[in-house]
This record gives C-alpha cells, structure tokens and sequence, in this order.
C-alpha cells in the first residue's frame, strides 16, 4: 500500500470553539490544544519539505520550542481530552525528532513515506558483487567457531577475521558516500520540480544503498561478536 | 484541592518534601522522630495494626516474622523472578503466590504494592501534620532502569495509599533537577546513583532557552538489584562463613541474631566510610563474641566486584549518549551507598572530575521531586523535564524473534503504529506479545502483556487494524487498537503480565484504609510514651548503680534535669515534643551508658542508647 503522494492538510475546526484551525497544534482562537491531523508525517511536523538535508542545531532548537508548549507536564490540570491530545502529539513529536535527527533513519522514513519501501522490510540475500567476499568471510566464521570449541590457537584466523572486517568496514563508509550523493541528488530533484519517474530513480538507488548498508552492517557486527569472543 | 508532594520510595528509607512557597526552595520534611529519613520498614502489629518507619525498623530485632524491610526488590516482580531474593532476604512469600508475589507478616499476607502504601501513607501523614494541609497528590521517584511492571507496581501503590499519583519522576533526574536548582549547570552532566537497592546511570544535557531550562535525558542504564544492600549481604555472607568455620554459632538458625547482627554491619561498612579500620564485636546467641577488625583495603577487595558491576552500565549509557567520559562535565553522585571512598574514587577517576556531593545525597532525589511536584502545580513553568524510556519496546514476531518498536533512551511519551492482517480466512483472533529488553528472542525479554486482538470474520489479509503502543511520560505502556477500514477504535484490556487489576486496587484501598483508622498523631503519642517510659527506667537502674559515682556531680544534675522534663513532657499530648525531651535525655546519658557497658562489647555497642544495652 502505497502512503499519500504529498501531505494534504485538510481545514479543520477547533473541537473547543468551533474556529477554524488550519491544522494548527493550537487553536488560534480560543488557544486550545488541538488532535493531531491522521495524515501528518515527520516532516510536516517539523514545517520541513521532505528533503534530506536538514540543519541539525535548527531541527534541535525546533524540537525543543515544540517541547515546551506540547509536554504533558503542561496539561496536569486541565481536563483529560487536552491531556490526551498533548499526550499523542508529544509522542509523535518525539517520534519525528527521533527518526529525523538519525540520517540513515530518516532515508528509511522518507523511502516508507513513498512508498518504496515496506516498514521493517530488509533484503538479506547478499548484493551480487559482494558475494565471493562474503562467501570467504563465512568460512573464516565457520573454521574460528570450530576452532574455539577445540581449544585450537586462534591467531593466525583473529588477524584474518580482522583484516576482513576492515575490509567491509571501508566498504560501509563506501555506502554511506553514495547514500549521501544520492540524498543529495534528491533534493536537487525536489528543487528542480524533476518528473515523477526521475524521483523514483533516486529512491529505487537509496532502496539498494539501504539494503546494501544494513547488509555490511550486519556482517560486520557478526565478525565483531566472534571476534570478542576469541579475545577473552 | 490539597497539595502536592514528591515522595522518594527508597529502598532502605523514603523521604517526603516539597517546595516552600515563600523561599521557592525545596524541603524535605521530618518526621515524629526529627529526622527525614523514614526507614522503608512495615511491620504488622499482632494487634492489628502497622507500624512504619523507624518504630518497625526497631522491630526488626524482635519481631522479623512480622516485619519486612527492602520491599522495593519485590516490586512489579512475579515469584519466579524473585528465587535469589530470597537466599538473602528474610522475605516469606506466601508459596501459593502465582502472578502476584504475597508476602507474609505474621498470618497476614500482602503484596508488595500494599507494603509500599503503609510507606506512602505514613509519608503522607508526616507531610499533613507538618503543612497542617490536605495531602491527596504526589510526584513519586522510582529508579531510571525500572521496568513498565516495576513502574506500574509503584502507582499501584500510590493508589492504594489514597493518594493520585501525578508523575513517576526517575531518580537520577529527580537529583539533576534538585542540583540544577542549586548549582545553575549546563552542559552534559552524569549522575552515578548507588542506593540501597538499585543502580542508575543517566546522561543529562542542560540547556538554556529563552522559555527556560530544559533537562535532556540523553541516555539512562542501570540494575535494579544493585545496591547497599548487597554490600551488607557481602560482609554478613562473611561473618556467616567465619562464625561457622571457628564451629561457634549457625546464623541460619536465628533470624533474630541475623538481623542484629546486618545491623551491627551496617555500623562497620559506615564507620569504614570515615576510617581505616573498624572492629566488629559481635555477641553471639552462645554467649561467645566474635571479634574481626575490618581493615578498609579488605573491605574494599570484598565490594570490588559490586563497584565494578557498576561501570558496564556506566559505559553502555556514555556510548549510547554517543559521548566520551571527557566530555561530561558535571558528575553528581547521589544514594547513601555513594559515601564509600572505593565508589568515589572510582568515578573520579573514570570521568577524570571530582563528583559533586554538596546535598545530602540521601535528600537530594526528594528535593528534586519536589521541584516537579511544583512544576507540575503550577501547570507552566520555566523548567522542563524530557526523559527517556530505560529498556526497548518490542512485539514477538514469528519464531520467537523479538522486532524493535521502540528503541532504549527514546525520549517518552513515546510511541509507535504496527499494522496487523489475519493469515487464514475468518480468523478472528491475532495474539499479540509485548516485551521489553534488550535481547534477540522473546523468551530473553520480559513479558509486558499479551493479549488477543479481536478481529472481524473476513478473508485472509484483509482486516486492517493498527494498533498504537505508547510510552507515557510516567515510563508506562499504554495500547489502543483501530480498525484501518472502519476508522473504528477498539478498546484493549491488557493485563499486566505481572500486575493486579482495578477492582484489586479498589479493595486493597478500603482495606489499608482500616488499617489507618488509628489516628497518626494517637499512635506517635502512645509510641512516644511507651520509647519514653523504657528510657526512664533504664536510667534510673543506670543512676542506681554503684559504677554510676564516677560520673561528675554536674553531669547527674543535668541527667536529673532531662529526667524531670522529659517526664513533665508525658504528661502533655505534644509527642513531637516527647521525642525531643527523649533525645536530650538520651544526649545527657551518653557518657553514662559507656561507662556502665561491658569493655569488651563496648566497640559492639558504642553509639546505642542506654534503653537498648
């Protein structure tokens, strides 16, 4: 299932005054916390277009501003239905700075957000042109454990294993240059107003960056947790 | 409406305070017996009645049966979780317990939950009769690393307490907010906070804006069975060993030499605080005293392994703060148990910073509740609290695997969506696990809920319900179901795996409430009066003893002098008085009561009173 194509706010009205809000946190009128709009996204929460460059110290100031008038501390004695709506829009503010101050986070948002990627979808074939490397590396794995469990002198595999793992860590600052020049070729494109299908283009190369990263990631971490154990 | 207060629910004592309103400074506020510190001990009188604080501690030496002290260990905990509990603490837990742990005063059970309200309710009362105010809303501290079960227990108790529990505030943050208060830092601050029971590490970031101070907790860790007193299990395990080995005494035999002996240890591990050796003189149950000197640097090599359990939390929330110990630039050391040099040096030396200790480390996690329960009564204020949520949040998924919802330190209230589909025609259930952890597979984590989302009969995949898990600013899960197609919300009862529900609440409620019929100020008067008729007599037995010539003329007048106040006091119904007459009393017989004692149990018994020789 495909999210909506870009947020459209809808004209609301204050639940409290009946004045006409436009989607704002409070109500302009009568100054009432208002619920949250159902289609809003990280970004719109923020003021921010779905771009993937953002300032961080601007985002952090803007987080904490919204803190300050959203927190539920500031809704104690009012009457329950504030205390929800400033419970579920701190929540999901929270939520937003999270994943946004994160950019690998925030890629992932962005690509679910288009509909390019399923919530907690990973691809855990290994990309074709690593396989010979990868292949290598599990039977280091393999020949370590059993050398563990007979007691076997492990030098010779650790500094093996080791130089393996510097290997694909030099690979994973690979990615994450290509992911930074492709976020950076879809803001240009947001900027130039590019065609529909020049925009899934860079997100289909984000897509693959993604899967690609999580998969050095997740090998590098394994050879981490041998390699802990063979040092102890 | 009545005022709010903040309660630290410690494990060895709890403290009530709150902001004064004409000095806006926080207050912790004593109780019958001058000092703030209520030993977190309830006992049940055979009579009937409870006795809180440090009447029941007393009452450790002559009723343990019917007295329970470090209850907090047991909070938001099933009996299974607890089987180690129980090597080393005189817990009887009733052996039908299933879900709910029930411990056993006397032939009276209760769950941790009530135990922890006897506490409140005693503060509480404390705070009445000081504020001369109504008392019925509190900001109540609990450990950072604790769990959502741990947390729910401790409202629990509040609402069992007859009190509306505003906040859960963690502990550590509790003291930055209390020291920011007093020091007016910024930047990144720890606080290293060893207690009685618990651990926790947090980070804070301090920042100014033009609204006011914002406390960011940045990253928290921590073990919620680490403290002092597992330090005293230590050094009685210790004593145990060396009493058995010598064939003198089996301590297993005799619960009450137990406990007097802990207390005895306690003196030790405080006095080894100050010196560099402190003699344990210990009159065995047999008639023979045991005597070992402490030296510190043994004392130390024994709680080595406790100080260094400390440092992997102590990392873990450095790198999850994404932070280098050079970088922090306060440390606050906070909890009784951080008076131990070892401790002091040991984080000194791994921030490279001398830690702050200019509150009084066992008031200072009060003080700050205080300062939240003011925030919170003001509605807005110039200071702002974000803390995080200590354990991840995940939902068991196919396999047994456990997938990530909400990561640790996530700022709370926090929250997340996960949309749901049926896998077989008209099914009409899908079962869903919350855990929380750090762990891959379900079966490592801790079971928060289960329960059975009701779906629709349809074809397979074609119900859409989403369900929202969310972390409120107290640290507890909260969960609500909507159905995507109808826009229909479900409501979800979700039972605590390790809980007790609202009608249970409801008539622990009533029930603690006949246990408080006693009026609090009738019973400080009869306890005051009965501590004062013991001491009156030991001192006269005491004055009447040839030894007692060797003491100067002026002195016996002054002894003479308290004697006749402190009794002209019973008459009267001021029991806070009585206490203070007792206390002089106590006061101008101390030389005395040394004199009168055996030398070689003097050590043992130095710094008692001479009702307890």
């Amino acid at each position: 299932m495909n999210a909506p194509k870009s947020a459209t706010v809808s004209p609301t009205t204050c639940w409290s005054c009946n004045a006409p809000t436009n989607a704002a946190a409070f109500c302009p009128q009568c100054g009432k916390i208002q619920s949250l709009p159902a289609n809003a996204d990280y970004f719109t929460y923020f003021g921010l277009p779905r771009k993937l460059w953002m300032g961080m110290d601007a985002l952090e100031q803007k987080f904490l501003q919204l803190s300050w008038k959203l927190h539920p501390d500031n809704f104690v004695n009012t009457d329950e239905r504030e205390g929800e709506m400033s419970l579920q829009r701190s929540s999901r503010l929270n939520d937003a700075y999270r994943v946004l101050r994160d950019p690998v986070a925030r890629i992932e948002y962005l690509l679910e957000l288009e509909g390019m990627r399923k919530e907690g979808e990973h691809k855990q074939q290994a990309p074709p042109e690593l396989l010979e490397e990868v292949f290598e590396l599990n039977e280091s794995l393999d020949e370590l454990r059993e050398a563990k469990s007979a007691g076997a002198n492990l030098d010779a595999l650790t500094i093996k294993l080791r130089v393996a793992e510097k290997n694909f860590g030099e690979k994973l600052h690979e990615v994450d240059a290509e992911m930074k020049t492709a976020a950076q070729q879809w803001d240009a494109a947001l900027d130039a107003n590019a065609n529909e299908s020049d925009r899934e283009a860079i997100l289909q190369r984000l897509n693959e960056l993604l899967n690609r990263r999580s998969y050095i990631r997740n090998l590098v971490a394994g050879v981490e947790k041998e390699l802990q154990g063979a040092s102890c | 409406m009545g005022r709010i207060v903040g309660i630290d629910l410690g494990t060895t004592n709890s403290l009530v305070a709150y902001v004064d309103a004409q000095t806006g400074q926080p207050r912790c506020i004593p109780g019958p017996y001058g000092s703030t510190l209520c030993p977190s001990v309830v006992s049940l009188d055979p009579d009937g009645s409870v006795i809180v604080g440090e009447a029941a501690r007393r009452r450790l030496l002559t009723q343990p049966e019917r007295t329970i002290y470090s209850v907090k260990r047991l909070m938001g905990r099933g009996p299974a979780d607890v089987q180690s509990e129980l090597q080393l603490f005189p817990f009887r837990i009733d052996p039908a317990s299933k879900n709910v742990i029930r411990v056993m005063l006397g032939d009276k059970m209760f769950t941790p939950p009530e135990i922890s309200a006897f506490i409140l309710r005693e503060l509480r009362n404390w705070a009445e009769s000081d504020l001369g105010e109504t008392v019925d809303r509190a900001v109540i501290t609990v450990p950072a690393y604790f769990n959502d079960a741990q947390r729910q227990a401790t409202k629990d108790a509040g609402r069992i307490a007859g009190l509306e529990v505003l906040r859960l505030v963690n502990e550590p943050t509790a003291a930055a907010l209390a020291y920011g208060l007093h020091e007016k830092q910024r930047g990144h601050v720890a606080v290293y906070d060893l207690g009685g029971g618990t651990f926790d590490i947090s980070i804070l970031k301090l920042i100014s804006t033009s609204e006011g101070d914002i406390y960011q907790v940045l990253a928290t860790n921590g073990d919620t069975h680490l403290g002092g007193d597992d330090i005293d299990n230590l050094l009685q395990a210790f004593v145990h060993q060396r009493v058995l080995q010598n064939g003198n005494f089996d301590f297993s035999s005799n619960p009450e030499s137990t406990q007097e002996l802990r207390r005895s240890l306690i003196s030790v591990k405080h006095e080894l605080s100050e010196r560099d050796s402190a003699i344990l003189r210990f009159p065995l149950p047999n008639g023979e005293i045991f005597t070992h000197e402490f030296s510190r640097a043994d004392f130390e090599a024994l709680i080595r392994p406790i100080v260094d359990r400390t440092m992997g939390p102590v990392k873990q929330a450095l790198a999850d703060a994404h932070l280098a110990p050079g970088a922090i630039e306060e440390v606050v050391l906070v909890g009784g148990t951080t008076r131990t040099p070892l401790i002091r040096r040991t984080v000194q030396e791994f921030f490279g910073r001398r830690p702050h200790t200019e509150l009084n480390p066992d008031e200072v996690v009060a003080l700050g509740a205080a300062v939240q329960a003011n925030i919170l009564e003001r509605g807005v204020s110039n200071m702002l609290l974000l803390d995080v949520t200590p354990l991840s949040l995940g939902i068991e998924t196919y396999g047994g695997a456990v997938s990530k919802i909400i990561p640790r330190n996530s700022t709370i209230p926090a929250s997340a969506q996960e949309q749901y589909t049926t896998g077989v025609d008209n099914q009409t259930g899908i079962d869903i696990q919350v855990l929380q952890g750090e762990r891959e597979l379900a079966k490592d984590c801790r079971s928060l809920a289960r329960f059975t989302l009701k779906v629709p009969p349809a074809p397979a995949g074609l119900p859409r319900i989403e369900v929202g898990f969310l972390i409120d600013a107290n640290g507890i899960l909260q969960v609500a179901a909507k159905d995507m197609r109808t826009g229909e919300q479900h409501s979800i009862e979700v039972q605590p795996s390790y809980g007790i529900n609202d009608t249970e609440i409801e008539r622990m409620l009533e029930e603690s409430i006949e246990y408080a019929e006693q009026d609090f100020a009738e019973r400080q008067l009869i306890e005051a009066r009965t501590e004062s008729e013991a001491i009156l007599s030991a001192t006269t037995k005491a004055l009447a003893n040839p030894q007692s010539a060797e003491i100067p003329a002026s002195e016996r007048s002054n002894i003479e002098a308290a004697i006749a106040a402190l009794k002209q006091s019973t008459a009267g119904t001021d029991y806070k008085l009585i206490r203070k007459r007792i206390d002089e009393l106590n006061h101008a017989t101390e030389h005395l009561a040394e004199l009168l004692m055996n030398s070689a149990v003097s050590t043992a018994l130095a710094g008692r009173k001479l009702a307890e020789v």
